[in-house]
């Protein structure tokens, strides 16, 4: 695992790692923003939890500066997404795993650090390799490793250049538990070299290693605040009860 | 074999098909476009009349001149051995006829453009038939005594065939149609993988995107070009006289046009079903207009216009006149067809970043 610390994230500590402000984005007939405000601190890990459609992607891929907003404002690393995006200062994790599938592990990753402009590319890409374990695997070509293990690389696509951002679209799905458990321990590590995070999540064991949760439903925030503060306000005894509380009761 | 089973196959199949309102108006659209092009094709009659310049310094024996007049599938005009000659070399006559009086014998002259063989026929059979009427007493007065035909070409040969008219125009269709479809399939597929998602999100600008898929494709393109030639020339042994780098340039230039409109395609696929649904649309009329069924020069006026906004009738033109003819790179036409080329380019390219753009929103 890489100990070198993030000089992209140690300049940023004042200003919010990124923050929405009445966000508002529709799709034809479908508004999938429909105000939607939130803070990231520098350093933090913010968790985005919310049933399929409430809005996560298109959040996510507004940070990323895909998709403009209809209304409202947006600042990635005190500055718009596009800028942040263009000096390769944010890691993004698609939902998919979004690699080519003729070329190996290596050539992968070589193509993504040659687009971010990565100095020192061999170590970089053995330091990354080693961090999501695939190193064994470096000269396998993508079509023919598991979901899980395209998954681990579409990791160390998002985090080869150093990003002082990382905006992970659920990012460990397919996988397994110990394997999510170093992720997590790697994206705690970066936490606290002052990479801020964001991650959309399904698995509320997941959640609750986020700092802060935001629910999402229907375009908006619905409820934010830590794990423990979710339940406590709630009155339920775990998360996902917690969630189900939030999301019936009255909006 | 269970007929339910059977009903459920076909009937999802009709289902797709309804979801897919795109394939089924293909389906239908398609062949009428290419019927409406091949009527309009070969449905009018076609000017079948060779343009024929009788030299005036070096006149032929009346009879054969009267002969010549009287034919209808012949234009005949007058002009001094050299202008003649020019008008030749520039295809806006098909042959020049004219008499050389030599020590030994007096001989008549036919000097065929030759680079095409249909109008080689069809001028050769014209003039025979002229000399053949003027020998004969279908005209008035006495028989005359014809001199010999002597036939020359301008360029290729009495052994020039088919093939060797057509060798150009194949290496270009073969750049046009691999590169298209590659780079449509290819760029859907960024598209639908979501790397192109990876690719807008990381600091590569959409230019760069676009110009390195150029490169890249522009790469493999001419090596095509080369085991095409080669294979040509060795194998088949089609004869070629121009430059190879002027041939290669040209090839470069059309695979650039063809690159960059198949990143422009691929925006209005949403799979590689539809994506290869473009091939009738934007490469059936190239096949029938560009020259290569038919000159461009003899299309009805109404496809004429069409064919010159297909950036192959330029590549064809240009491939045919420095394969064939042997014209240098500085050559007017070529270097018109070149920059007609780069018109289009910059137009595909521009329309392949936008396209690009459009999803970004």
């Amino acid at each position: 695992m890489s100990q070198q610390v993030s000089a992209q994230a140690s300049r940023a500590v004042e200003a919010p790692g990124l923050e929405a402000r009445d966000v508002r984005k529709r799709f034809g007939r479908v508004e999938a923003l429909r105000g939607l405000t939130l803070r990231v601190r520098t350093g933090e890990i913010y968790g985005l939890v919310g049933p399929n459609g409430s809005g996560k992607t298109t959040l996510i891929r507004c940070l990323a500066g895909l998709v403009r907003p209809d209304a409202g404002a947006i600042a990635v690393l005190g500055t718009d997404p596009r800028t942040a995006v263009g000096a390769g200062r944010v890691g993004y994790m698609t939902q998919a795993a979004a690699l080519y599938g003729e070329l190996s592990v290596e050539e992968n990753l070589r193509f993504f650090a040659a687009l971010a402009g990565v100095d020192d590319v061999a170590r970089r890409i053995e330091a990354t390799l080693r961090t999501v374990e695939l190193l064994d695997r470096r000269r396998s070509v993508l079509a023919t490793l598991s979901g899980g293990l395209r998954q681990r690389l579409s990791l160390a696509a998002a985090l080869l250049h150093d990003p002082a951002l990382l905006l992970l679209d659920e990012p460990t799905v397919g996988v397994d538990p110990a394997l999510r458990r170093d992720f997590w321990a790697h994206f705690r590590s970066l936490a606290s070299r002052g990479v801020t995070i964001l991650v959309s999540s399904h698995v509320m064991d997941e959640a609750a290693r986020c700092d802060r949760l935001g629910l999402i439903s229907e375009g908006r925030v619905l409820a934010e605040g830590s794990a423990g503060d979710l339940v406590a306000r709630t009155g339920t005894s775990d998360l996902e009860s917690a969630f189900l509380a939030l999301s019936e009761g009255p909006s | 074999m269970s007929p339910r089973r059977v009903r459920a196959v076909a009937r999802r199949i009709a289902s797709q098909f309804r979801r897919d309102r795109r394939s089924l108006g293909l389906l239908i659209v398609a062949p009428i476009l290419i019927l409406s092009l091949v009527g309009a094709l070969w449905g009018t009659p076609a000017s079948d009349t060779s343009r024929i310049a009788v030299v005036t310094d070096r006149p032929l024996p009346p009879a054969v001149q009267a002969a010549l007049e009287s034919l209808d599938s012949l234009e005949v005009s007058t002009a001094t051995l050299d202008v003649a000659m020019a008008a030749l070399r520039e295809g806006s006559i098909d042959a020049v006829l004219s008499t050389r009086v030599g020590t030994v014998s007096t001989e008549l002259v036919l000097t065929l453009e030759g680079s095409d063989p249909f109008r080689v026929g069809a001028t050769l059979g014209a003039i025979q038939q002229a000399i053949i009427a003027a020998t004969t007493a279908t005209i008035p007065g006495p028989p005359a005594a014809v001199p010999a035909l002597r036939v020359e070409h301008l360029h290729g040969g009495p052994d020039y065939t088919l093939l060797d008219h057509l060798a150009p125009l194949l290496i270009g269709l073969f750049a046009f149609f691999f590169t298209f479809l590659l780079s449509a399939v290819s760029f859907l597929r960024e598209r639908t993988t979501g790397t192109l998602e990876r690719l807008l999100a990381s600091p590569l600008r959409r230019s760069e995107l676009v110009v390195g898929y150029l490169a890249g494709f522009s790469f493999f393109a001419l090596i095509q070009a080369v085991v095409i030639i080669a294979f040509t020339v060795l194998v088949l042994n089609v004869r070629y006289t121009g430059n190879i780098a002027t041939i290669f340039l040209i090839e470069a230039m059309l695979v650039i046009v063809s690159v960059s409109l198949g990143l422009f395609v691929s925006a209005f696929a949403r799979n590689e079903l539809q994506a290869v649904q473009f091939i009738p649309v934007v490469l059936l009329p190239q096949i029938f207009l560009s020259g290569l069924l038919v000159p461009v020069d003899q299309l009805p006026d109404l496809l004429r216009p069409i064919a010159a906004v297909l950036p192959l009738t330029y590549a064809n033109e240009a491939l045919r006149a420095v394969m064939i003819k042997g014209f240098p790179l500085s050559d007017p036409l070529i270097v018109r067809d070149l920059a007609a080329l780069a018109a289009f380019g910059v137009v595909t390219i521009a329309g392949a970043v936008a396209s690009i753009r459009r999803e970004v929103a």
